[in-house]
């Protein structure tokens, strides 16, 4: 599906974007994260709990074929992935919380992914899945080493700091318009040949996160800017990390049925996502104090 | 005037200090204070201007030596400007600010402050009432230039960006992200001369001994006139208050005085997010924090605060010179309250008053006092400033050095002891007139006593408060407002029989802009019409906030519209409703 060039290419590329996120932040940022774990313990709810079940419900009331309903839980049992944190930086919220709850969801996608497998995907199948180790902490690193760097970049210059996270930012939005026009023309038989209910399942699995996510924080107080941020941390999966999962766990016919809903939300939720920032953006500048006239 | 009167009238109680006399000037004049601190701290930092994403550019103390000189040169050498010559400073709080400032200080020029955010007409008003030569302009508001020209009798623009004197590369950058992806840079149509081509022109003529700038102000002396102040005193009209060198340097003396042991000279930060344009940021920051060889770190837009973000982050912040609005609105944003600049050791606020809780609740939150001051721009501003140790909230403070205070009954006769009366105060920071007016500084200004047209009292120690504002001022975020002014507007609106605008209380601006427009028979107006007019020739903050369209204005018999009816008709509303802001501010 993706060569192992591109796969370098890409991987390189979101440590660039990392890099960049990482150069706006301060360590100050991630212990007022840790000042309200709320934030952090909803977010990992919202994506463990919610999500699966969500997963499991559109699986059992669209009626999918099992393998693909395996798809649909498998995606919404994956941890939060980069994509999270550009998304939340474009749309201003809280970026070391998002950054944070990726960390943790990362680190507990060891027992909670397999474990949401469990309860959701066993009437489904019956093999094994297996969660590789090594794509999840390779995943890992590429968004904390850049980030790390990014943070100490920026404590020692400020205007290096300023043009890295400025040079992350184009490169994020390249990236995210290359992701569409590069993965259409590649899936287009695939798109064609695809049936409604996957289509439906595909783009509500990442919608109803954002929606589930934001509803759950906002009820519980978190307030406007991290209600987003956690909305987009929910909605947003580590969509590669699920695909490497299937390659590692399934092979034939099975693993490209398994793939489908995997593959097909990759592409949805970049276009979701885009439109669900822009809205957050909009209200996070809104909620900016502008006091009146001291220019 | 340092010494004091012993005046049988003076009623104050017998318990109230005298201000202490005020020591020796601490320059001859506002250019040789320049040099001297430069020379002093050379190669210490002096201005950081600091991005909303964190770029910055930095100018060391000898630099502002040397570029400053440049200016000068240029204006004086350049331009062919004369000593006395006026010279407009349009800028936002950038490097190119002290510069102009400075530079045309030093080349024996009057600086005339103007606010960049001001429209053509306030423009062309106080270009022409100062009789400007010069205008030095912020590219971001370039757009104003032909109509502004086309009204006034400028000879020279300079166009300066936000991001002069940056790192190239890091100004490139900046430049082109405000030019093209924030759009905020309109194109030029005027001839005018860059900043950078005007200090490479000073710089050569400097080196090729055509300029001597030390020889510009060898005879400027305390009592010549350094700056025309605009203000729109208590009257309304837009008018120069002249600060002579002596006043501004008087003033520098007087605060240091005030805070001498808390300000360590060459080791503090201070923020300048305050306009330098305005009396309390330029005698605050531009002279006095720099005269102390602290760093002032300069913000450009306060708006939204989170712009503030990056340099309380990046720089140890110690000193907050402030008005109510900016510590309160700190005060809401979360990343302030969450971790408050470590090293910050005092605030400073003045503008309008400060409120208790704000008061309370910043001390609390920053482990820091904000003392509250008092001032006009008509006495370069500081008349009264708190102790920093025994700060009282609610009061002003006392007199600083060599400044007499008198409270005063309607007929102009001191008020018996106890009693309140309108603030007049006498001391060496007192302006010498207003420009070209001797007839409104004959209303305020009487054998060097000033009328503030504040009412206030006196606390039994000596401390003094404010009770209440004689005119019908209206203070938003500090900024003075002028009824009669925004009446004018709106009553150029056709379909406007009546207008009456008044400032009613609020707790995040101190007050609003309420317009209450009565229209003319038969023909309907919106309140977004109204204020969609007001944006057209008014700057931002004068904009009425609330438009009240009704069928009659309260009167007096002899049909004068009273706006102190309307008044007590919003307090008898505030009062009905549970929420109660709290009014009292001044100006």
């Amino acid at each position: 599906m993706v060569s192992p060039t591109e796969q370098l290419l890409l991987a390189l590329m979101i440590g660039v974007i990392m890099l960049g996120m990482g150069s706006s932040l301060t360590w100050r940022d991630f212990r007022r994260s840790f000042k309200r774990p709320q934030a952090i313990l909803i977010g990992f709810a919202s994506q463990y709990l919610l999500m699966p079940l969500i997963g499991f419900i559109l699986a059992i009331t669209l009626q999918l074929p099992p393998p693909v309903a395996v798809g649909l839980i498998l995606i919404a049992s994956m941890p939060g992935g980069s994509t999270s944190n550009i998304f939340t930086y474009f749309s201003k919220g809280d970026l070391a919380l998002s950054v944070t709850m990726t960390t943790f969801s990362t680190l507990a996608a060891f027992v909670m992914t397999p474990l949401a497998l469990f309860i959701y995907a066993s009437r489904f199948i019956t093999s094994e899945i297996a969660v590789g180790m090594g794509s999840v902490i390779s995943g890992l690193v590429v968004i904390l080493i850049p980030v790390l760097i990014g943070m100490a970049v920026r404590r020692r210059n400020a205007n290096i700091g300023a043009v890295f996270e400025l040079i992350g930012g184009i490169l994020g939005v390249v990236i995210i318009l290359a992701l569409i026009a590069l993965w259409v023309p590649r899936n287009a038989g695939l798109l064609a040949t695809t049936p409604w209910q996957v289509y439906f399942a595909a783009i509500s699995i990442g919608a109803l996160g954002f929606l589930f996510g934001f509803i759950t924080s906002y009820l519980a107080g978190l307030g406007f800017r991290r209600a987003a941020t956690v909305s987009l941390e929910t909605g947003i999966q580590n969509g590669p990390l699920a695909l490497s999962i299937v390659l590692l766990s399934f092979t034939g016919a099975i693993a490209d049925e398994i793939v489908l809903i995997p593959v097909l939300y990759s592409l949805f939720i970049v276009i979701i996502s885009s439109f669900v920032t822009i809205f957050y953006r909009r209200q996070n500048n809104r909620l900016q104090q502008r006091f009146v006239a001291l220019l | 005037m340092t010494t004091e009167i012993n005046d049988p009238t003076d009623v104050r109680p017998t318990s109230i200090p005298t201000a202490p006399a005020l020591n020796a000037l601490p320059a001859r004049n506002l250019a040789e204070l320049v040099a001297q601190t430069c020379a002093r701290y050379a190669q210490q930092p002096a201005f950081t201007a600091v991005l909303p994403n964190g770029m910055f550019g930095n100018l060391n103390f000898e630099q502002v030596a040397r570029l400053s000189d440049q200016v000068a040169a240029y204006l004086r050498g350049g331009l062919g400007l004369a000593a006395g010559d006026r010279v407009a400073v349009q800028l936002p709080n950038s490097l190119a600010y002290p510069l102009w400032a400075f530079g045309t200080l030093k080349a024996g020029c009057v600086l005339v402050n103007m606010n960049p955010l001001y429209t053509v007409p306030e423009m062309a008003h106080q270009l022409n009432d100062s009789g400007a030569r010069a205008l030095i302009i912020v590219d971001l508001f370039a757009d104003k230039l032909p109509a502004v020209l086309e009204q006034t009798k400028i000879e020279h623009v300079i166009l300066v960006r936000i991001t002069d004197l940056f790192p190239s590369l890091i100004g490139f950058i900046a430049h082109n992200i405000m030019k093209y992806w924030n759009r905020i840079i309109p194109e030029v149509s005027v001839p005018v001369t860059t900043g950078t081509a005007a200090l490479a022109q000073g710089a050569n003529l400097i080196r090729d001994r055509k300029a001597d700038v030390a020889s510009y102000t060898a005879q400027t002396t305390a009592n010549d006139l350094a700056a025309l102040q605009y203000t729109g005193g208590t009257t309304g009209v837009s008018k120069g208050a002249m600060l002579s060198h002596g006043n501004l340097l008087a003033n520098v003396a007087q605060i240091e005085e005030r805070v001498a042991g808390e300000v360590i000279h060459g080791k503090e930060t201070a923020l300048a997010v305050l306009p330098l344009y305005h009396i309390f940021a330029f005698t605050a920051n531009l002279l006095y924090f720099f005269h102390a060889g602290a760093r002032n770190i300069l913000v450009a837009s306060p708006r939204p605060l989170a712009n503030l973000q990056r340099a309380f982050e990046n720089y140890p912040i110690s000193w907050v010179p402030g008005v109510n609005t900016l510590f309160n609105g700190l005060l809401n944003e979360e990343w302030f309250a969450d971790y408050p600049p470590p090293l910050l050791k005092g605030s400073i606020a003045g503008g309008t008053a400060l409120y208790a809780a704000v008061a309370e609740r910043w001390q609390r939150v920053t482990n820091s006092p904000v003392i509250e001051g008092y001032g006009l721009t008509e006495s370069s501003p500081v008349v009264t400033l708190n102790p920093f140790r025994t700060s009282r909230p609610g009061s002003i403070g006392q007199p600083v050095a060599g400044t007499e205070v008198r409270l005063l009954n309607v007929f102009g006769e001191p008020v018996a002891a106890g009693e309140s009366g309108e603030l007049a105060v006498r001391g060496p920071q007192v302006m010498h007139g207003y420009w070209q007016r001797p007839d409104e500084t004959a209303k305020v200004l009487t054998d060097g006593w000033l009328l503030t047209g504040d009412i206030a009292e006196y606390e039994a120690d000596g401390f003094l408060r404010i009770v209440d504002r004689k005119k019908d001022l209206i203070i938003v975020s500090g900024f003075n407002v002028y009824p009669n002014e925004v009446e004018d507007c709106i009553a150029k609106l056709s379909g406007v029989s009546e207008v009456a605008v008044i400032g009613i209380p609020d707790s995040k601006a101190g007050e609003l802009v309420k317009a209450y427009v009565v229209p003319k028979a038969g023909e309907t107006i919106t309140a977004e019409q109204v204020r969609e007019h007001c944006r057209q020739s008014l700057t931002g903050y004068k904009v009425p906030k609330l438009v009240e369209l009704r069928d009659e204005l309260p009167k007096t018999n002899v049909g004068k519209v009273l706006r102190r009816a309307l008044r007590d008709e919003e307090q008898h509303k505030a009062a009905q409703s549970t929420q109660r802001a709290s009014g009292g501010s001044r100006g």
